[in-house]
């Protein structure tokens, strides 16, 4: 059971006075300037020029990117929410499965290493040399401009840090527990579904958010394999990058609401992970 | 939550189409009849709004229809290369970057214009920017002269001396005529921290390159000797080269602000903009934003004048053009439709509500008819004049990789890693080594004291 | 920690078809469970990989619209040696990659550590301590960007307000890459955070409550329970977040563009240069291939250079 819940492990692990006043300091750092562009957001473009404070707030520039006559940001939205969460719950789906099997059954070495080996390294090459091949293999598919396409080049990307991630949790659980429930009973998949997923849980909240994360603000995929219509936020934003000088304000305003989509997805996806998990564990 | 979204969007539909009931009435400025739907690659950049309005309108008083896939930036030649590389080109028409017109000519990747029409002509009044639609594949270069054409100019950029008409008949100063002009008014009007004297791009890559060759071309230097020809002999540098840069590096580091060496064009406007610097060097394409209220403090106080001259009295400055191409591998019926928006966009009625909408007109009536009057188009007779002089640069295959040597060599000097005379002489090296692995007629001057 | 008596096991009634389906899952469930993943692997992963590899030793023109592939390892070879940019980049990324990852794993270990022991609000403080990887990188880039400009960028405001002089933060060739370095680190300390976090929650309670009744200070705790169980979880996320900063490119790219001068020129950085900018795409792959090996030898020796420190 996580620490959380127990007064005692609380308790051992206590932040004394310094501790919590680092924590405050760490978190202002990681807020302040998301604080900044927030007030960036309802500022105008001279304003944010020459770095007005107190300013006179506007809200032209949400007016400019959620119902401006050339922006499609609230589809855009749509896009990266139905790509983003497909792709997590694929890849957690795949990735768990793969980790615990690696982790569990005596696979021959070369299938182990190998699988392991080959996600690590696919995750080092850099990604635009992934570019020009798959948007050659998907259009010959016929899947160019297609949101299923993003899904799958989004799995792919994301499947060595989930596997990774979760083989560690996995290993953390003790083989006892599996044992004990096969004496009563159980098959490998019940044991891996009621019982070992619920104690991973942290973990699995860890590696779905990431995932989640990375597929929300991946980009030259994005960009090379959708067009207008299935563009995510990223490829939106980056629209603010003009030529010769970045739309500060909208490329602010563009950036709050493409976190609150995220932010509200994650808080209630851990709740929900919870929730789904304790339902079918074992009580 | 999603109906909803349909709901506003209709409602906004339903208004924008009542606005827009008046115009709908117009007449078409060219018949073209009716052509297939294509979709046409262009970029996020300043003008492209006007670029939307100038398509609506064709829309409007056509009926045919077009898509917009507005890129960033940064991407646009990704997409075209990807499109033209494999099976069927999802575009009808792109815009490419001057810079980027070589690869495609050379590639064979475009259909020429009278390719899929030879009764198709450029008119008269449409400015040349340097031949850059042309191409001689003897000569393999941009020409009018024995070359096909392959694309029309959509939007021709190059640099003006953006100068505040208050402040420098304050400071009884007349607009500066030669680059020592500009330095001189600048130390006088520099007064640091609260305002500098002028502003330019220092920043490493394209920002110094394309600022400083403007410099470079008035003081009567050349990168390479005559590439028409097919002689790359590299004269980069020069005396009059190494003169150039030490100017321009003596302008910014008397005038400029002390991170003159990272200055992109964005941070330039920004400087003009707030009203920081009273002289600068930046694009036309620019000057919307010093009109508009909420993006400038400086609304109505920016003036226009063509880029100086050099000592010699030669005046340079470089085109920056984007131009329209027809993809090979795009199929027909688009490809005429393509040509028939050309054909649409190139008339004079069409420029001028181009150039009402905030774009740059491609055609010298527009320039000499009575809008140039207009003070919100005062930029218009600088830019006339300037097309006398201004010259495409870097029009080689080499062209991407010599804008690196040389981006990072003057940033290099401009920051005082090394002497201006070592920085051009290695930047000579390199390209010299450059031409000869590509088997380019090359040779290099004699170095310069460092 | 859950031991083999309490773990209870609910016996439904088996109804014959769900129970036969169950059975076939559960017995081919080890067949089954890599499957997935070595599919959606395979598909995506193999046409890529070979391609890259056989870019790398090509040269690829294109002529009449048509692409032509001529083998030439040795050309670009020759142009990975002779690439001037490269050694300033090399070096650059390395002063990267150790110290941001080395700032980033300590403030993420140290920043888990401490919001496990907070008594309450821990999901909202997870969810705010992660708002910097939500951000889209572009978006920071740029951001960042306008906080350090030299003339109305926050922080040069500050310290003028405070009576200091403006700091030259992007334009500078010593402080620039500090200051790139800085951006990375407000980025992605995040991403050591959550991991860690996950990773300290999942240490039994028993054993630190065990600690505490023998006497052990906070610190003897921490030293010599937490982190030995955390050691897992730090390999994990020091592995990934180390191959990420190789990978480093949008931040770069708005904040700096590589300049001033070549200080902060990174590999992946020059990379895009060669493969886009200059449209040399069996360079650009020899060289990807290079950065892969280094990335390799990298780690291998900080795995060498951990082992030691251990022993």
């Amino acid at each position: 059971m996580p620490i959380a819940a127990t007064a005692s492990g609380t308790r051992a692990l206590r932040a004394g006075i310094p501790g919590r006043v680092l924590v405050a300091l760490a978190l202002f750092a990681i807020v302040g300037p998301f604080l900044w562009i927030l007030t960036a957001s309802f500022k105008h473009q001279i304003a944010i020029y020459a770095g007005q404070f107190p300013f006179t707030p506007t809200l032209s520039n949400y007016a400019d990117v959620l119902l401006g006559r050339r922006s499609d940001f609230a589809g855009n939205i749509v896009n990266s929410l139905v790509v983003a969460a497909s792709s997590t719950a694929l890849a957690l789906a795949a990735g768990a499965l793969a980790a615990y099997s690696l982790h569990r059954f005596r696979w021959p070495a070369w299938v182990s290493a190998g699988f392991l080996g080959w996600t690590l390294v696919f995750h080092m090459v850099p990604v635009l040399t992934l570019l020009g091949p798959w948007y050659v293999a998907f259009r010959e598919l016929g899947l160019y401009d297609t949101r299923a396409a993003l899904i799958l080049t989004h799995v792919t990307i994301n499947l060595p840090m989930t596997v990774w991630l979760l083989r560690t949790f996995f290993r953390e659980i003790p083989p006892e527990i599996v044992e004990a429930a096969h004496v009563d009973g159980c098959g490998p998949f019940d044991a891996f579904y009621r019982i070992v997923l619920p104690l991973a849980l942290p973990g699995l909240i860890a590696a779905g958010i990431l995932a989640f994360v990375f597929s929300w603000n991946e980009f030259p995929i994005a960009l090379t394999l959708t067009s207008r219509e299935t563009a995510t936020v990223p490829v939106a934003i980056a629209r603010f990058a003009q030529q010769y000088e970045i739309q500060h304000a909208q490329m602010a305003a563009a950036s709050v609401i493409s976190t609150i989509p995220a932010v509200i997805l994650m808080f209630l996806g851990q709740r929900f992970i919870v929730s789904g998990l304790t339902l079918g564990a074992v009580k | 939550m999603i109906p909803n979204l349909g709901f506003t969007r209709m409602l906004l539909a339903v208004i924008a189409l009542a606005a827009a009931a008046p115009s709908l009435a117009q007449k078409t400025f060219l018949d073209v009849g009716k052509q297939a739907d294509i979709t046409v690659l262009v970029g996020s950049t300043p003008w492209y709004p006007a670029f939307e309005k100038a398509v609506g309108l064709y829309e409007q008083q056509t009926g045919n229809h077009i898509k917009l896939d507005v890129t960033p930036f940064g991407n646009i030649l990704e997409k075209a290369r990807n499109a033209v590389r494999s099976g069927q080109s999802p575009y009808g028409l792109m815009t490419l970057d001057t810079q980027w017109t070589i690869e495609f000519y050379e590639g064979g990747f475009l259909s020429p214009l009278t390719d899929i029409d030879a009764a198709f002509v450029m008119p008269k009044e449409v400015l040349a920017y340097g031949d850059s639609g042309y191409w001689n594949a003897q000569k393999r270069w941009r020409t009018a002269d024995g070359g096909k054409l392959m694309a029309y100019t959509v939007l021709g950029n190059v640099q003006l001396l953006y100068f505040r008409g208050d402040l420098l008949k304050q400071a009884g100063i007349a607009p500066p005529a030669t680059w020592n002009d500009v330095l001189a008014a600048c130390t006088k009007l520099a007064k640091p921290p609260a305002t500098y004297g002028f502003v330019a791009r220092g920043e490493k890559g394209n920002g110094i390159r394309y600022d400083w060759q403007s410099v470079m071309l008035a003081e009567g230097a050349q990168v390479v000797k005559n590439p028409e020809a097919g002689d790359y002999t590299v004269t980069i540098n020069s005396p009059q080269a190494k003169a150039a840069l030490d100017l321009y590096i003596e302008l910014l580091k008397r005038c400029g602000p002390p991170n003159f060496g990272s200055l992109g064009q964005g941070d330039v406007i920004q400087l003009l903009a707030t009203g920081k610097a009273p002289l600068g060097d930046v694009v036309t394409a620019a000057f919307a934003s010093f009109e508009d209220p909420n993006k400038s403090a400086v609304v109505g106080k920016l003036e226009t004048a063509p880029l100086p001259s050099g000592a010699g009295g030669a005046r340079g400055a470089v085109i920056g053009n984007w131009n329209a191409v027809v993809p090979k591998n795009a199929p027909d019926a688009q490809k005429k439709a393509a040509l028939a928006f050309s054909r649409w966009f190139l008339t004079y009625d069409a420029q001028r509500a181009f150039a009402e909408a905030g774009g740059i007109p491609n055609r010298s009536d527009v320039y000499t008819s009575d809008l140039a009057k207009n003070p919100k188009y005062r930029w218009m007779p600088a830019y006339l004049e300037t097309q006398q002089f201004a010259r495409q640069e870097l029009g080689y295959a080499e062209g991407a990789q010599v804008e690196q040597i040389l981006g990072l060599r003057l940033n290099q000097a401009l920051i005082g890693e090394m002497s201006s005379g070592k920085a051009l002489n290695s930047a000579a090296a390199e390209i010299e080594a450059l031409f000869r692995k590509n088997g380019r007629r090359t040779g290099v001057l004699a170095p310069l004291p460092e | 920690m859950r031991n083999a008596a309490d773990v209870p096991v609910t016996r439904r009634v088996p109804r014959p078809a769900q129970d036969v389906v169950a059975r076939l899952v559960n017995r081919s469930f080890r067949y089954w469970s890599l499957l997935p993943a070595v599919l959606i692997f395979a598909a995506l992963t193999l046409y890529p990989l070979l391609n890259l590899m056989r870019m790398s030793v090509s040269t690829i023109d294109f002529a009449q619209g048509a692409t032509l592939w001529t083998f030439t390892p040795l050309r670009n070879l020759e142009a990975l040696r002779a690439d001037d940019v490269l050694r300033p980049a090399v070096v650059n990324t390395v002063v990267f990659v150790v110290v941001s990852v080395a700032i980033e794993m300590v403030l993420g270990v140290a920043l888990a550590i401490g919001v496990a022991g907070l008594a309450r609000a821990k999901r909202w403080v997870r969810t705010v301590a992660i708002l910097p990887i939500l951000v889209p990188p572009v978006a920071i880039g740029s951001m960042w960007k306008l906080m350090y400009n030299y003339d109305f960028g926050i922080f040069n405001q500050a310290l003028v307000a405070v009576g200091a002089m403006p700091v030259n933060w992007l334009g500078s060739t010593n402080i620039a890459l500090a200051s790139v370095i800085a951006v990375d680190v407000w980025h992605w300390v995040p991403f050591v955070f959550l991991i860690l976090f996950a990773a300290v929650e999942g240490i039994p309670p028993d054993l630190l409550e065990a600690a505490h009744v023998d006497g052990a200070s906070r610190g003897q705790t921490l030293r010599l329970v937490v982190l030995p169980l955390l050691r897992p979880a730090i390999v994990v996320a020091f592995l990934f977040r180390t191959i990420l900063a190789f990978k480093v490119f949008d931040e770069v790219f708005l904040l700096t563009a590589g300049g001033p001068g070549t200080s902060t020129e990174l590999v992946n950085l020059h990379l895009y240069k060669v493969f886009f900018e200059q449209n040399r795409l069996g360079y650009g792959a020899m060289l990807s291939l290079a950065v892969i090996a280094a990335i390799v030898a990298f780690l291998l020796v900080s795995r060498r250079a951990a082992l030691a420190v251990r022993t």
